[in-house]
């Protein structure tokens, strides 16, 4: 049997247990073996996460899927004969400040001829010109509607740098648009008509939450309540007190970190209100589970960018977990999985990635990645030509294989994901009234 | 009603907190007249050790409570032996303590990260369950917390005001040569202080984590509370951090309450430079600096 041989077997069996579409990976492997190698030295891809602080939960989980996605591509024989390398800095939970040293480091020190990462807590825009200066690619996924506004304001600066899922400004409209569609199929019946949005102190929860506000009234909803929480949250009393004194049919909360969504369930759950309880993005990492165990079940939560449950999301999940353990989290790991995976496909079909500097080699890469329409675990990634970010699907486009997805899930079982229950085509449960709401 | 029983059952609970962190770091200035930049992590490893032997051993609150205090009491010890006792009596002690234990804090940190890495974990001594006080749910954790505090205040209180370990630790924060002259081992009651407060962050620590979770970052925000309580009630003045402690903490509930959760902190701080202004020595500090 010839090496050759033995590295289609091989490739092939990978294939079958990876958690990637096995088209793409079919494609770039393809490249790979039609292309001669380059040279041996590594695509080095320089990761700045919040590997520590109040966000490591989802820090901690890009890395990992930076690290599954690289093992898989190198396993496939890298980009174009090159192995790719992952160098990550821990941004600390940090700002700007933190952000822009870590990426400069990893392109000047580390020769990173790529930034992908999730999202770090700094103004959305950190990122921007440090690879325009560099010349390089970045790409992540800080869902922010202020990357757009940058984008567009100078396309020919902003090139290289791509939020590969949709802003933020989409979770308001999508949220009570889903609640329409509960309430339109039956499923959930308002008990009045008052919702209460609970904010963090960050732009990004604040966006979201004036979002929802501004959209309430269209949809027969008065704000009973709109209160801004500091961070962390130690103790909900004050803003649980006011909820349990003028129940509302939805209480929204949009600050996003996990142990502090956790936290309000605990303390909610000793004397819940008759209320549909939403909430954004932290509840859908482990974590959430882990620390508010049954008083997690029946919550909703709800993601622009996370692990669908078909058969290539639970293909990653399942891949994931057997991996990094069962407490994983595959919403937060799929995101730089996905991202990368993207990139390594991206710069074989422009002929390799560019080093630092290389601008005009990284712009080709750029362009392949704009073009494609990557279907991964998280869903169809294809990149707005005007903004550099993700459509969203259902509420840029109604096709579901040319946005992603902004997914609503429920927790059912506090030791399993949450099930994801909209939107179609890709729900795989049912919307259940929560335990503690009236029938 | 309920909302005055909700702020009082909030404001006791985060007080009981800030109260446990703030005494022991007024007991150190007090007494050594040193700021311990490294008590917010004293407070992280003690509910870590907790937690690990909690895990591994399945042990109750009460025991959790023992180990969280030995361990408290182990890295205040072992700060002392190793580093504080080599800087008495410099030049510039306050300052260079301040910078040497804000470099303990970040090796403490790291090395949390190195053992636990950073996800948020639960705490198992947390206790479930609770009660009602008219329409106001009160969760025996916090109960466990108020009475946790109440416990070892007052025990501090008895131990500084009753006993003879107590009368030298005053008598060396007043005035350390003329202990050391009727016969005071100044040293040795160093010892005791910074194993003592060591102790209460410990307690601190685990309290702490029952109602939030573990991270190594957990020490950060009630340092930071406790620092903003210790200058009100006067830097070293133990029974006024006490006291303070549960002032304010009712103070942000209600702030919390009726104008705004993100307002609790800021009006703290707004009191802080009123007090400051005022009476610059604090709430309960003298210009004799006669501590408790």
């Amino acid at each position: 049997m010839s090496n050759h041989s033995k590295n289609n077997q091989t490739r092939r069996g990978f294939l079958k247990g990876a958690g990637v579409t096995a088209g793409s990976a079919a494609m770039l492997s393809g490249l790979n073996q039609s292309a001669q190698a380059q040279s041996s030295d590594p695509v080095v891809i320089g990761c700045p996460a919040p590997l520590t602080g109040i966000v490591a939960a989802d820090g901690i989980e890009f890395q990992r899927g930076l690290e599954m996605a690289r093992d898989e591509i190198n396993e496939m024989g890298g980009i174009l004969g090159r192995p790719v390398e992952v160098v990550t800095v821990d941004t600390e939970s940090k700002g700007d400040d933190v952000v822009i040293q870590a990426a400069q480091r990893l392109i000047d020190k580390d020769n990173a001829s790529a930034i992908i990462t999730g999202y770090n807590l700094e103004t959305g825009t950190a990122l921007h010109d440090v690879v325009a200066d560099a010349g390089v690619i970045a790409m992540h996924s800080n869902t922010v509607a202020v990357h757009d506004e940058l984008v567009k304001s100078d396309p020919d600066r902003f090139w290289g740098t791509i939020q590969y899922d949709p802003p933020e400004t989409m979770y308001g409209e999508g949220f009570l648009k889903f609640i329409k569609d509960l309430e339109d199929n039956g499923e959930f019946k308002r008990p009045n008509n008052k919702i209460a949005i609970v904010t963090g102190p960050g732009t990004y929860s604040i966006n979201i939450a004036n979002a929802m506000n501004g959209g309430a009234a269209a949809f027969g909803y008065e704000v009973s309540l709109f209160e801004t929480v500091k961070v962390p949250v130690t103790d909900w009393g004050p803003t649980l007190a006011k909820l349990r004194a003028d129940p509302p049919a939805i209480i929204a909360i949009t600050h996003f970190y996990t142990q502090d969504q956790a936290q309000f369930m605990n303390q909610f759950m000793t004397d819940p209100t008759d209320s549909l309880v939403y909430l954004q993005y932290g509840a859908s990492l482990a974590a959430f589970r882990d620390i508010a165990g049954d008083n997690s079940v029946g919550s909703i939560y709800a993601t622009v960018i996370g692990a669908l449950q078909d058969e290539i999301g639970t293909g990653f999940a399942d891949a994931y977990k057997g991996r990094f353990g069962d407490n994983a989290s595959p919403n937060g790991g799929g995101q730089t999985y996905q991202a990368l995976h993207a990139y390594a496909l991206a710069a074989a079909l422009a002929g390799g990635a560019g080093a630092p500097y290389e601008e005009d080699q990284n712009r080709v890469v750029a362009d392949r990645l704009k073009s494609l329409i990557y279907r991964g675990p998280m869903g169809t990634m294809r990149i707005r030509p005007d903004t550099l970010s993700a459509y969203s699907y259902p509420t840029e486009t109604n096709d579901p294989s040319l946005g992603m997805p902004h997914i609503f899930s429920q927790v059912h079982d506090k030791a399993k994901d949450g099930v994801l229950i909209a939107p179609s085509p890709y729900e795989r449960g049912n919307f259940q009234l929560p335990p503690w709401m009236k029938s | 009603m309920d909302v005055v029983i909700q702020i009082v059952i909030t404001g006791l609970t985060l007080g009981s907190m800030y109260a446990l962190a703030s005494v022991g770091l007024s007991l150190i200035y007090g007494t050594l007249g040193m700021f311990n930049m490294a008590h917010g992590l004293f407070m992280t490893l003690g509910a870590y050790v907790a937690y690990s032997v909690a895990v591994a051993f399945g042990i109750p609150l009460v025991l959790g409570i023992v180990v969280a205090m030995a361990a408290g009491a182990l890295i205040g010890i072992i700060t002392h032996l190793v580093m504080v006792r080599f800087m008495l009596g410099t030049a510039d002690f306050g300052t260079n303590v301040l910078v040497a234990t804000a470099g303990l804090g970040i090796l403490i940190e790291d090395l949390l990260l190195k053992v636990y890495g950073g996800y948020p974990y639960p705490q198992p001594l947390a206790v479930e369950g609770f009660t009602r006080i008219g329409r106001v749910t009160v969760t025996y954790q916090a109960v466990i917390i108020f009475a946790v505090a109440l416990i070892l205040i007052l025990g501090v209180a008895w131990l500084l005001l009753k006993t003879r370990f107590g009368r030298a630790i005053r008598a060396t924060a007043l005035n350390r040569e003329a202990a050391m002259l009727m016969g005071v081992k100044a040293d040795t009651v160093f010892l005791q202080v910074m194993a003592l407060a060591g102790m209460l962050a410990g307690v601190a620590g685990l309290m702490i984590s029952t109602q939030a979770t573990l991270s190594p970052q957990m020490g950060g925000d009630p340092l930071l509370k406790a620092f903003v309580i210790c200058v009100v009630a006067g830097l070293g003045n133990v029974w006024g951090a006490g006291l303070c402690a549960f002032g304010l903490a009712l103070l942000e509930a209600a702030i919390g309450f009726y104008i705004g959760v993100r307002f609790g902190f800021p009006a703290m701080l707004i009191l802080v430079i009123l007090v400051l202004i005022w009476r610059p020595q604090g709430l309960f500090g003298s210009e004799k600096v006669v501590r408790l």
